[in-house]
């Protein structure tokens, strides 16, 4: 087989079609620049790039901020006043906040929410008009600028923000002291009637979406089967999943959704949606459900596999040892991507070793193929 | 109506995680002249017990836990006034943290509804808590447990930068330590030096349970 680039190769995997090596990528927001990222890139490591396709514009909500103290701490508390009543967010933030996190570490300009949008009962209305005041608009400039960069060299993906029911349970209640399971189980009518607004309003985006340039779109989830449980996520994730795919597949787009945690106990309902790419499923010790496992079950979909953390912590030669064991689990090697980190930055060691590892992975993988790769590395 | 009743009622309504039931059950138990705290050990423990095998059976999640440990606080409130401290027993005293810079916290928040339920005293430290208040926290406390939590990998190593601080005193060899969390793996938990690396909360409290009754 010729050689792809790297985009083909990631492309080719992702539809499902084979592809000449074992595509490995590592994502734009997470990487190094530099000796190791350009070594890496050299073996064969694309970028994913990440980038949306739609901006959002909130009518007849007036939106103010100031600074405040709150709990003995400065905050920076954001007001959203509407005709029946006002929420505010109050974050913490970084003193590298506002600035590119290309010029600082990532970690710094991100703001810590304190205080979520939704505190009480009475936060519910004005949360849903806010949602259903809120127009979604087509930008997709960010995804050409970004595809004219990388050309062949990596994909753009058009990345989404949480699906209903997750941005109540992580971004608007939130799940601090377990707040939106307790608010799920005190007041379901208010969880499930802003829900049902948010998701009818995700029906814009959706569209957008489809018309993207991106070839990806991926569902910004971010799903854990100990907090998204097995009837969470068949109630509220499985349709919502649905509805995206629908509109995603009628413009030939593919969905990804990112599902890191452990996803053991929903792998059989996971089974069942029309989602495209598992993307970032993190295998043993971080994740519970084996690839090979996986691969088995979810025979229309594709894995992107995220690297676990705790592997990288313990060395590069864990880090060898994980990635060879990981080829041999899913020989032949189809239907797989490897992310190098989906959660932050990878040492230069260990990217070095992973894609040293990665390089000569060449489909389809066999056991023989795995020793040769091992025995080059000594 | 029997003591026995009374008392399975206040069980049934934390099983069944109902908020009203709870009240009204605890109230009824208090009214009929029953030990509050024999409302506690023979009513809310149980409970939570059943809670807890619940969720080991797969037939309760996480979420379950959350809101029944919710529901027993909402019962807690109406006997509170009316407990007497000797009249509940106490294994001993824990201290637990979500380590700095991770604000991840309904894991370590289950623990501590739970490890309260078995009816340990419970320090909690909240989020976000750095080394040095852990140390200073086993320094002004001296529990016989500390917990540490973690969901992100990048804040993993704050737990091994508490136990390291925690051998420059002479408080390591008093303190049982055991960390939890998503990312938090057995080896890692071998590496930095903890006690026992807990699966998930139930698994995580009957450890506790074990070392303090020994």
């Amino acid at each position: 087989m010729a050689e792809m680039t790297r985009r083909e190769r990631l492309l080719a995997a992702s539809r499902k079609q084979r592809a000449d090596k074992l595509p490995f990528f590592h994502y734009w927001r997470h990487s190094q620049i530099g000796y190791a990222e350009r070594e890496c890139r050299n073996r064969g490591m694309a970028f994913v790039w990440e980038r949306p396709s739609f901006t959002t514009e909130i009518h007849d909500v007036e939106i103010t901020e100031r600074k405040t103290v709150s709990k003995g701490m400065t905050v920076y508390r954001r007001t959203y006043t509407t005709p029946i009543g006002s929420v505010f967010v109050d974050e913490r933030r970084e003193p590298g906040y506002g600035q590119w996190h290309g010029l600082r570490g990532w970690k710094d300009v991100l703001p810590w929410e304190v205080e979520r949008l939704i505190k009480g009962p009475e936060d519910y209305a004005v949360v849903k008009y806010i949602v259903e005041h809120t127009e979604y608009k087509p930008d997709y400039f960010p995804i050409e600028q970004a595809k004219d960069w990388v050309g062949d060299d990596g994909i753009v993906i058009d990345f989404h923000p949480h699906s209903p029911m997750q941005m109540l349970m992580i971004d608007w209640v939130g799940s601090e002291e377990g707040r939106f399971f307790i608010h799920h189980a005190r007041y379901p009518e208010l969880v499930e009637e802003l829900y049902r607004a948010l998701s009818k309003s995700r029906e814009a985006m959706y569209e957008i979406a489809a018309k993207s340039p991106a070839d990806v779109i991926l569902g910004g989830d971010n799903i854990d089967g100990v907090l998204v449980n097995p009837r969470l996520f068949e109630k509220y994730f499985m349709p919502e999943y649905e509805k995206m795919a629908k509109v995603m597949h009628q413009h030939g787009k593919l969905l990804a959704v990112h599902m890191d945690g452990r996803v053991n106990n929903l792998k059989h309902l996971i089974a069942r949606t029309p989602i495209d790419i598992v993307e970032a499923l993190h295998p043993p010790p971080t994740g519970d459900l084996p690839i090979s496992e996986a691969l088995s079950l979810w025979k229309d979909k594709v894995i992107w596999v995220g690297m676990p953390g705790p592997v990288y912590e313990l060395g590069t030669g864990e880090t060898k040892k994980f990635t060879l064991n990981l080829l041999r689990d899913i020989i032949p090697g189809e239907r797989v991507c490897i992310a190098m980190s989906t959660e932050n930055i990878v040492s230069n060691d260990n990217l070095l070793m992973v894609s040293s590892v990665l390089e000569n992975a060449d489909l389809p993988l066999t056991e023989d193929k795995i020793d040769k790769i091992e025995k080059s590395l000594g | 109506m029997a003591e026995g009743s009374y008392l399975q009622a206040v069980k049934e309504a934390i099983v069944k995680l109902d908020f009203a039931g709870v009240v009204k059950a605890t109230q009824e138990a208090l009214n009929a002249g029953i030990d509050p705290g024999k409302v506690v050990t023979e009513g809310f423990v149980p409970g939570m017990v059943i809670v807890g095998e619940k969720f080991e059976k797969c037939e309760y999640f996480l979420s379950e836990l959350v809101v029944a440990a919710e529901v027993m606080k909402e019962g807690m409130k109406v006997i509170q006034p009316h407990l007497k401290e000797e009249s509940v027993k106490k294994l001993g005293k824990v201290v637990l943290a979500t380590v700095e810079g991770d604000l991840h916290d309904i894991g370590k928040n289950i623990v501590g509804s739970l490890l309260k339920a078995q009816g340990f005293e419970v320090i909690d430290l909240g989020i976000n808590v750095p080394p040095a208040r852990i140390i200073s926290a086993v320094q002004e406390h001296q529990p016989g447990i500390l917990g540490m939590s973690a969901l992100l990998t990048i804040t993993m190593p704050k737990m091994g930068e508490a136990i390291e601080s925690l051998k420059q005193t002479s408080l390591r060899q008093k303190v049982k330590v055991i960390v939890g969390g998503a990312a938090v793996t057995p080896a890692f938990a071998e590496k930095i030096g903890a006690d026992y690396c807990a699966a998930n909360a139930v698994e995580g409290v009957k450890k506790c349970v074990q070392w303090a009754t020994a």
